[in-house]
């Protein structure tokens, strides 16, 4: 009906096109987080509900040393266990062909026909097991195509001492597996580790294992679920004579905890991230739309006079407004869209789903869109509210003039004395506009947070290698034996060509308990002046170990309420089962797994030995040549049960966080800019726009157009860098809740603030508020004077 | 014409078309009052040409607002068609510049990114029986200046685009606040011929603001204003033709 007002918004919109690209940008990248982060999240809930149920994902696991079947039955009788199946798992070494150094991998038995299985496989290629063979094995899915592996294809386990040749008749996944991790890493590497399926009937005969079982998994009753941790309790109390290792419920496993985690920080971020973005939108947009409405004061008054009426004069501003948000609306939408296949694409890579697909969610797009829309109502509504009030004749009257008295500040004068002219006119002016420098200040508040929080992040990461790899974890290889032996075993190793060095450990699986408090947790025995594994402190001061009692990392001791000097008592997942005292000596600091550390000869004598090693951990000679042969060497290596390569593993893990980072850093950057470019333009354009006259006036007194750059440039270095100063302590904030909500038993990011993050977020904040002011300057360079002296707004 | 003023007009017949009785404005700035009206008692007959003089700040725009339904008095009533304007609401108001004003501000008023006919269009478009916009562009002789933009033209055509903006919707009442005032010796007289025809054929009442007292000759009726009050009123037996106005 009004056409002609529409012309005259197109006409408006193209004008100040710049600006509203801006802000189309901000609204852009919020509603392209959340529509990335939520279909991302959608997507892989989805794929992880659907994986679960299609391979019937159990809902716990209990490792035991070996429980005879017929025991289990007792199982099925307690309340809340609705199902459960016995398994034989071991680690193994995998010798391929053409890979010198010995790989791992862990080997689970299988029904030898195929029946219903609790976490049963899906086939990728190949079949199941035949009866032509005892020897078949399948292959997880990620390693075979890693390494080339077929099915038809014959491969080699060292499983109990016996270099087994297996005949492979598939290859599959299983949502146990969904992200796979070796032991003492992070991020899969398909190349190292594998899961070897084997016939329960093969895997009986291998380990000796006839007629028992060593891990049961288990599903609760649904009605039941939650009262699992009593069930669990009693099934751990039922099995404890058979020597109980760990009982992990789903939430503790470690797959489903890295999945569920990544999906839960997905969610997390899709709320909080768009809300940021959208907030900075609505606030910006609210001075851009204040300043237009106040500058169409008259026109407003005009329309009225003429007889429209509040709702058309008001629909007319909200179109101005719903124009950006319709544009941010769509962009960000599609640009989401992208980019939830994108991540998908990554998360493709890190888990292993049977159908990971991304998907439209056309109600995340709704919502998205939605938000988007009440965000652009919102900053316009309040913009032109004020001025529709006016009565016509009112409004037809120019404003009266804001008001010009001294600021606050100026009262200061000892303070104020300490200003140049132009910094004081910067001042007033802050002061005087204070909505719209209140937007400001919020704007590179939550853009300087942003960098912050994703500064820390990566710091976070960097300290976390650091800690956990260069400084307290340092062998090159690590071998895991089979049971406690002795001294020579140590010795043996010590023999082999391109050892340079070799320390040995002990580990005792066992309980803690202290008051109420109970852990399944392993000591590591040490060698008191260890080199291959050193305890640390936070603050990076060595630990060192007592002649007798335990260190503790952290988070143990606060799981099970100790501090140094209490006692704590430990029964060992031994034959007999002797409940030992043992004092806390010391904490220590440790970001992953819950370590506890002991002296090796302490260790040993407590479990009644004089010196007992299960593990050794090896420094190498760095040159390839006699690096194959101690792999060589290694392979065959009696009373080995896994070899790990850490060298490799933190070579991949470094590998794969700074490729990440590097990427996350670029869109954190780039997201941030868009917020400081974004509002410092709007905020030194509106103002420039609000002083048109002054500007000319000034040049034609004489001023330079630099000088004049200068007066905004002040002025959005004063918003912006005190928004950028607020803008620190929230992004730490942001990031210590980010770390407090993530931590778990497995990883918990440290968190680190430097000097050099705040100078970062800082230098960042002030490059961007560089790069709008260029874009205002060259307004004012291109700006025609005699025209802006003239016009009368 | 809405049924509801249309009713209201039958039912008063006889009655004039707007009557302010013992109005009075103040306004409140700040701590200060500024009283600019006092007790205007004044009708305004249906179809009648009126004039208000008075000098700069008498109140002469601040009246003409009050008519025109752009703001409310502080004390006292205007009747239009018996209604009271004084009391209506918000949308009452609308509805009424809407329907039944034309205003010809004293500053043009034009929107300035609209051209001149779209300046016209955005009046008509919710007029309930505009008249064409290039049929009164022509009548303003701005026909060929249809698609210029305010900051195009002069002060006298912005003026002129502003009376045709008024004179489009077809209202019953028309007020001109200075209509003539940046206007040369020539195109003032064609405005005033404009005006005096609606007045007379169309029988459409006008009220003009002027402090050029000949201009006032061409009027029916001459209100004097001064200090917010009305000093005088003089009916005018023999209205002037515009064309023997003496500048
Ligand atoms: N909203 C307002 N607030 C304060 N004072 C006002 C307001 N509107 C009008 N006035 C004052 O009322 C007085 C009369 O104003 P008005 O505009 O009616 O004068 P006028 O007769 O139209 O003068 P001119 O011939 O100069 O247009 C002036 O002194 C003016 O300053
Ligand atoms: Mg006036």
């Amino acid at each position: 009906m009004v056409r002609a007002l529409n012309r005259k918004l197109a006409r408006e919109i193209c004008r100040s096109k710049g600006l509203l690209l801006a802000i189309t940008s901000i609204i852009a990248v919020g509603v392209m987080c959340y529509v990335a982060m939520q279909s991302a999240y959608l997507n892989l809930s989805a794929a992880k509900t659907r994986y679960y149920r299609m391979c019937r994902m159990a809902d716990f696991w209990v490792d035991v040393k070996k429980v005879p079947l017929a025991e289990l039955e007792a199982l099925g009788r307690i309340r809340g266990v609705a199902e459960y199946q016995p398994r034989i798992t071991f680690p193994a070494t995998v010798d391929l062909e053409n890979v010198p150094e010995p790989l791992n991998g862990q080997v689970i038995s299988l029904p030898d026909r195929r029946e219903p299985t609790l976490n049963d496989i899906l086939l990728r290629q190949g079949g199941y097991f035949t009866d032509r063979r005892e020897n078949e094995v399948i292959v997880n899915d990620a390693f075979a195509r890693a390494r080339n592996i077929y099915p038809g294809q014959w491969i080699h386990l060292l499983l109990n001492d016996r270099r087994q040749e297996l005949f492979v008749v598939g290859t599959a996944i299983s949502s146990e597996f969904t992200y796979l991790l070796g032991p003492g890493t992070l991020v899969p590497d398909p190349e190292t580790y594998g899961v070897f399926y084997v016939k329960r009937t093969f895997a009986e005969d291998v380990f000796d294992f006839d007629g028992a079982a060593n891990q049961v998994v288990g599903r609760l009753s649904p009605e039941l679920a939650g009262e699992s941790n009593d069930t669990l309790r009693s099934a751990e109390t039922l099995l404890e004579p058979y020597g109980v290792f760990s009982v992990t419920p789903l939430r503790l496993q470690a797959s489903n905890q890295f999945l569920s985690n990544e999906i839960e920080g997905l969610g997390a971020i899709a709320a909080v991230v768009p809300t940021i973005f959208l907030a900075v939108a609505a606030v910006v947009l609210n001075v851009l739309i204040t300043r237009l409405a106040r500058q169409q004061r008259v026109v407003i008054g005009t329309l009225k006079a003429l007889g429209y009426t509040n709702g058309q004069v008001f629909a007319h501003f909200l179109k101005f407004g719903l124009s950006v948000g319709v544009a941010g609306g769509v962009l960000g939408a599609l640009l989401g869209y992208t980019a939830s296949a994108g991540m998908t694409q990554v998360y493709q890579h890190f888990f292993q789903f049977p159908d990971l697909r991304s998907q439209l969610h056309w109600n995340t797009f709704a919502l998205g869109m939605a938000v988007s829309l009440v965000c652009a109502i919102a900053g316009s509504l309040h913009g032109a509210w004020s001025m529709l009030q006016l009565q016509p004749a009112e409004a037809m009257r120019p404003e009266p003039p804001a008001r010009g008295g001294a600021i606050l500040l100026e009262r200061l004068t000892l303070v104020w004395k300490l200003f140049s002219s132009g910094w004081r006119l910067a001042l007033r002016s802050v002061f005087r506009h204070r909505v719209r420098s209140a937007a400001a200040v919020f704007a590179a508040m939550m853009g300087a947070a942003l960098l912050v929080t994703g500064f820390m992040m990566v710091q976070s990461q960097d300290y976390f290698l650091d800690f956990q790899f260069y400084r307290t974890m340092r062998s090159d290889i690590d071998l895991v034996l089979k049971g406690s032996q002795g001294r020579e075993a140590l010795d043996e190793v010590r023999q082999l060509p391109g050892v340079d060095h070799a320390e040995p450990q002990l580990m005792v699986a066992g309980t803690f308990e202290h008051g109420p408090f109970r852990r399944k947790e392993a000591i590591i025995g040490l060698l008191p002046d260890a080199r291959l594994t050193i305890p640390h402190d936070a603050e990076g001061r060595r630990i060192p170990l007592p002649r007798s009692g335990l260190v503790l990392s952290r988070r143990m001791a606060e799981i099970l309420h100790v501090r140094p000097g209490d006692q704590v008592s430990f029964t060992p997942v031994q034959e007999e089962r002797r409940t030992l005292e043992a004092t806390v000596a010391q904490i220590a600091d440790s970001y992953m797994g819950l370590t506890i550390y002991a002296d090796i000869h302490y260790l040993s004598r407590l479990m009644g030995e004089e010196f007992a090693v299960s593990g050794v951990q090896l420094q190498t000679d760095p040159r390839p040549d006699v690096l194959r042969r101690l792999n060589h060497e290694l392979k065959q290596l009696p009373g080995v049960e896994a070899i790990s390569d850490r060298q490799r593993l933190v070579e991949n893990l470094t590998k794969t966080l700074l490729q990440n980072q590097f990427v996350f850093i670029g869109v954190l950057v780039i997201f941030a800019g868009v917020i400081f470019f974004g509002s410092v333009v709007n905020s030194s354009m509106v103002n420039l726009a609000e002083r048109q006259r002054e500007v000319a006036t000034f040049r034609a007194l004489g001023y330079s157009k630099w000088s004049i750059g200068a007066m905004f440039l002040r002025e959005s270095l004063l918003t912006n860098m005190t928004g950028a100063v607020l803008g620190l302590p929230i992004g730490y904030g942001l990031m210590w809740l980010t770390a407090t909500a993530y931590a778990n038993d497995l990883v918990r990011l440290p968190v680190i603030a430097t000097p050099a993050i705040w100078g970062w977020a800082l230098g960042w904040a002030v490059v961007f508020a560089l790069l709008a002011h260029a874009v205002v300057q060259w307004r004012i360079n291109t700006m025609n004077y005699l025209e802006a002296l003239k016009v009368k707004e | 014409m809405t049924d509801e003023f249309a009713a209201a007009s039958a039912a008063k017949n006889g009655q004039p078309l707007l009557r302010m009785d013992g109005v009075g404005r103040t306004f409140q700035m700040g701590e200060v009052a500024v009283v600019v009206l006092t007790n205007i008692t004044l009708d305004i007959r249906r179809g009648e040409f009126l004039a208000l003089v008075g000098p700069s700040g008498s109140g002469k725009t601040t009246i003409l607002n009050l008519i025109g339904g752009m703001d409310r008095p502080s004390v006292g009533s205007v009747l239009y068609k018996g209604r009271n304007l004084a009391d209506a609401s918000d949308r009452e108001l609308t509805r009424y510049r809407r329907e039944e004003v034309g205003f010809v501000f004293q500053f043009y008023n034009l929107v300035p990114n609209l051209t001149a006919r779209e300046n016209i269009l955005v009046s008509t478009e919710i007029a309930s029986a505009p008249r064409d916009a290039d049929e009164v562009l022509r009548l303003v002789g701005l026909e060929d200046r249809a698609e210029h933009f305010p900051a195009q033209l002069s002060g006298g055509e912005q003026q002129r685009v502003s009376i045709a903006r008024a004179v489009a919707k077809n209202p019953e009442l028309l007020l001109c606040d200075e209509p003539t005032g940046a206007l040369d010796f020539k195109t003032g007289k064609r405005v005033l011929r404009l005006l005096v025809d609606l007045n007379r054929q169309l029988g459409k009442t006008v009220v003009v603001i002027t402090h050029n007292a000949a201009l006032a000759e061409v009027a029916d009726r001459v209100v004097h204003l001064r200090s917010g009050e009305i000093s005088s009123m003089e009916e005018n037996q023999n209205p002037v033709a515009p064309e023997e106005v003496v500048w």
